[in-house]
């Protein structure tokens, strides 16, 4: 029967197309369930890849605005940004992408069934769009709808001038002021991206400090950058009201010191987390167990309903702070493929995710923060480098930052690695391997760095871990 | 006069073999009964030593390559004619036990394991002698041409590669040699450590703990040693309870830190539909990992023997309520302790433990009770058991019992036991086989009591009867010293003293 398929996944984001081509390649006859005009997901179409692609034009510009430092010279004006060819450029590298998407779909002959997925049970899913289909899962459905903006209660998202990031990434225009809720990732970038493009932005961050699941150290870096680059940080603050009037809107806010304070902003962007998306997909009628809006799984992506497992943002394992990244989900998706398709599970070590954070400078990390080690009871030992030391920073003229290595005095186990500076996303690749084969920080000391590189500042401060860096 | 290096035939089926390493390479100098290469056969992986002094001309077989055996791998010239390559052997690449014994057969890469019983070398370490009853053990080959005995089956899988070097002939002459032990004890060199793959912070936890890591049982890809792998082993053998895996019970939660940062257990391969997949409990785990470290460890024998207890039935019967009246429950597993503990202190040998190439003969005599838990199993140690009387033990007994089922015990109640009791007839088992709860090297198993048809003075008579069992460690009990330990418990039980209360 043509609507009967092996496995059957909900959502073609990254966690259920990466699960669809991995569950196709094992064998499998795969179908995946997409309501959106395009393939990709929340990462494709709104936030990985766009943010990202607004990012690079936010640094293609402090380039240019630093042209007098590298020697460059320009026709007399005001430099400035053409939003227009920004969205354009960044449209067609999302469009490309999810073309890719398509692509891979139709090499692993995985069907993309458009319309919205309703649960009938182990097997069975509706779909609605037009005609209603019924499609049969021999093996097993991959529940993979992923997540969406939340708000707060309070403040009414109108999407027009109290928006999130889905609005805030096709803006046409640079707003005068910015109004930010929220320093997780998605606060600080766009921070970092519309503060280049001369906005005037304030983030309200509730928590004492920014990136607050980063390294204290991290955050502090974070605070004294974007005061130099004008941003403007309230933490410890709560926002107390907001209303749009007008192109406007104003908002109310409580400072860590009590006092209020009275903003105007041009927008409010909502960056306060992402909520699971489990509307239409009648959870509540399968049986499907749900923890405060997720879907509860085991170590091996089974929900309590034999035949129906769930992937990426929308789920809960039971324990604090799944995370919610596009490379956790396209994790899990393998490894759910991989056992439907018969194969052993090894479960994933959720300390040994690397986390990337693509504010200027970007952040990095991964593993344990100092905090965490402490709180886990490890004598723990620090290594810290500054960037700015090492010769490939002067010559990017990208000098802020350092790397912090958090290690365990007894066996120097490596158990977390922090930075903060450019290049911070890329450099955290090889913190991660270290991680994933269990390194000693003996192991990064003699691991030969490239020079001149930002690597080199993984190495020395392994060094620093066990007495002192060479080149401080 | 050159002489020829052939594949070693490794046992009495063994037709060919594998050439794993040249340990010496073509221009190097070699001693006799230096190892001159490594071989792998579908039974077991071994070093073979040069067969003659002088510099390896030619190397016939390359790594990797499968031969026949008895055909030429390698020729030696002699150390002159070897030419300028004065070959410096000081790269003694794995000079494992690097025996200097002279042996006047060349390619007779026995084990040392196929001494008869009788005629062990004068070691501390008893090299293990293969017995049918013997599985998994690390038993060496045989191959002299004409001592063949088939050694035990090995499992090649989970056994490490067991190195097996020439027994020097002339048994006079007796060398340090012992293969496997030495060459792990001695601390594994990068080589062997690689092959048992594990993670340079294992090699680092391994090196500060003094652990051979082909021990552990690795949980990581492809057979990987990780840090939870091995800490979990550490775990295990400083509680000394490998049986018991004490330490993850409620009350002695002393691995509660380590445990709480373990990661998720490999999950059972390919649950079905509507299977309950459940992870196991850190006890649960440790019990897998103990046992399945145990039977790599040490080389099981079992026997068995049926012990008359209707002398000790008697006495119980007269003395039960004398007992009850000072506070103790007068069981037979009292009795039995008993007998064993006056047993181990006549052959202490059974008191023991294995280091290395070394015996530790304990001082003390602390006898571990298995106790069967609805969750698990525990073993706490009644210390000092030697120094207890009857009233004594059995007091001891129900106390340890008691606190195990209620997770009362303390961390120290489940450690340092000498010997293991475990009493399987409690559910109707005729006998056991239970697995040594390690680093010990004996376990005693208690069948049900029961009455029995026998024959008495040429009559059938009916008697309380029950099979006790010993599973013993080969590597330094031999059979008939484990007989002698059951024979003593035996004449204790069926000839109690009534005054030896």
């Amino acid at each position: 029967m043509a609507n009967e398929y092996d496995v059957i996944i909900i959502g073609a984001g990254t966690g259920g197309y990466v699960a669809a081509i991995r569950a196709a390649q094992l064998g499998l006859k795969t179908a995946v369930v997409e309501k959106q005009k395009a393939l990709g997901g929340t990462c494709l179409l709104w936030g990985c890849i766009p943010t990202k692609a607004l990012l690079e034009h936010a640094h293609a510009l402090k380039i240019v605005q630093h042209a007098k430092d590298w020697g460059v010279t320009l026709p007399a004006g005001a430099v400035g940004i053409d939003m227009g060819q920004v969205q354009t450029r960044k449209d067609r590298i999302v469009g490309g992408l999810t073309k890719g998407v398509e692509f891979l779909f139709k090499k692993n002959k995985i069907d993309w069934i458009k319309g919205t997925a309703r649960l009938t049970g182990s097997g069975g899913v509706d779909v609605f769009e037009g005609e209603k289909q019924t499609l049969r899962a021999r093996k097993e459905i991959i529940v993979a709808t992923g997540s969406t903006p939340r708000g707060v209660p309070g403040v009414e998202i109108d999407r027009r001038r109290i928006i999130t990031s889905d609005e805030a990434i096709h803006l046409r225009d640079v707003p005068k002021t910015l109004v930010i809720m929220g320093s997780g990732a998605v606060g600080v970038e766009f921070a970092s991206i519309f503060a280049r493009f001369g906005s005037d932005v304030t983030i309200i961050e509730l928590l004492p400090r920014l990136v607050p699941v980063e390294d204290e150290a991290v955050s502090a870096e974070l605070e004294k950058s974007f005061r130099k680059q004008g941003i403007t940080s309230h933490t410890g603050a709560r926002v107390t009201a907001a209303r749009v009037s007008g192109d406007v809107v104003e908002i109310e806010a409580q400072l860590a010191d009590g006092t209020a304070k009275k903003l105007r902003a041009d927008y409010l962007l909502v960056a306060t987390g992402r909520a699971p998306v489990i509307e239409g997909l009648n959870a509540d009628g399968v049986g499907l167990q749900i923890e405060k809006g997720y879907v509860r799984v085991d170590a091996q992506y089974k929900t309590n309903i034999p035949g129906i497992s769930a992937i990426g943002d929308v789920i809960t394992l039971g324990t604090a702070g799944h995370p919610q990244m596009a490379h956790v989900s396209s994790a899990e998706g393998i490894l759910a493929a991989e056992r439907i398709a018969g194969q052993d599970l090894r479960p994933l070590n959720y300390d040994h995710v690397p986390g990337c954070t693509y504010c200027d400078p970007e952040i990095g990390s991964v593993g344990l923060t100092e905090q965490e080690a402490k709180a886990r009871g490890f004598d723990v030992r620090i290594g810290t480098f500054p960037f700015g030391v090492l010769g490939r920073a002067k010559m990017s003229g990208e000098t802020d930052g350092f790397v912090k290595i958090v290690a365990d005095k007894k066996y120097d186990e490596l158990l977390g690695v922090h930075m903060i500076g450019a290049r911070s996303t890329e450099l955290v690749a090889e913190a991660t391997v270290a991680l994933r084969l269990e390194s000693t920080v003996e192991d990064l000391i003699r691991t030969i760095h490239a020079h001149p590189t930002m690597a080199e500042a993984i190495g020395e401060a392994a060094h620093a871990a066990h007495g002192a860096a060479i080149h401080l | 006069m050159p002489t020829d290096v052939v594949m070693p035939q490794m046992g009495e089926s063994i037709a060919e073999g594998t050439i794993v390493r040249w340990i010496k390479k073509v221009g190097e100098k070699v001693d006799r009964d230096e190892p001159l290469f490594e071989i792998s056969t579908d039974k077991v992986d071994a070093e073979i030593p040069s067969p003659a002094a002088g510099v390896v001309s030619e190397i016939r077989v390359q790594e990797g390559e499968t031969v026949p055996v008895n055909s030429v791998v390698a020729v030696i010239g002699s150390a002159s004619a070897g030419g300028p390559t004065t070959a410096t052997a000081d790269k003694p690449a794995s000079a494992g036990g690097s025996t200097t014994a002279p042996a006047d057969k060349p390619a007779s890469a026995g084990g040392s394991t196929t001494a008869p019983a009788g005629e062990a070398s004068p070691k501390a370490v008893e090299p293990p002698k293969p017995s049918p009853q013997a599985d998994g053990s690390p038993a060496s080959p045989a191959s002299t041409p004409v001592a063949t005995a088939g050694p035990a089956p090995v499992q090649a899988s989970q056994t490490p590669p067991v190195r097996v070097e020439e027994k020097p002939a002339p048994p006079a002459a007796a060398a340090p040699e012992s293969a496997a032990a030495t060459a792990r004890q001695a601390g594994m060199s990068t080589e062997e450590a690689l092959h048992q793959r594990s993670s340079p912070l294992v090699r680092k936890i391994a090196k500060e703990h003094n652990i051979d890591i082909s021990q552990i049982h690795g949980t990581g890809i492809a057979g990987r040693v990780t840090k939870d792998d091995i800490l979990a082993f550490i775990e295990g053998s400083a509680s000394a309870a490998p049986r018991t895996l004490a330490a993850s019970t409620g009350p002695a939660s002393v691995a509660g830190a380590a445990s709480a940062r373990q990661a998720e257990p490999v999950a059972a391969s390919k649950p079905a539909a509507g299977d309950r997949v459940e992870k196991m409990s850190p006890m649960r785990k440790r019990i897998a990992e103990h046992m399945v470290a145990s039977r790599r460890t040490s080389a099981h024998v079992h026997s068995v023997f049926e012990v008359n207890f209707s002398r000790v039935a008697q006495i119980r019967e007269a003395k039960k309520a004398e007992f009850e009246r000072s506070g103790a429950k007068l069981t037979f597993l009292s009795f039995i302790v008993k007998a064993a503990v006056e047993a181990l202190r006549a052959v202490p040998i059974v008191n023991a433990s294995v280091d290395g190439d070394t015996v530790v003969y304990h001082k003390d005599v602390n006898v571990g009770i298995a106790v069967a838990l609805d969750w698990g199993l525990i073993v706490p140690v009644i210390k000092n058991a030697d120094e207890r009387n009857l009233v004594g033990l059995s007091r001891s007994i129900a106390d340890l019992a008691n606190r195990a089922r209620q997770k009362q015990l303390k961390p120290e109640d489940v450690q340092g036991g000498t010997f293991t009791i475990t009493n399987p007839g409690v559910f109707g088992a005729l006998f056991g086989m239970p697995i040594i709860n390690q680093p010990q090297v004996a376990i005693l198993g208690v069948g049900n009591i029961e009455k029995r048809p026998v024959v008495v003075d040429d009559a059938i008579a009916i008697r309380p009867m029950a099979y006790l069992s010993i599973g013993y460690d080969h590597r330094v009990i031999d059979g008939a010293v484990a007989d002698e330990f059951m024979s003593h418990v035996k004449k204790t039980i069926e000839n109690w003293d009534p005054n030896a209360l």
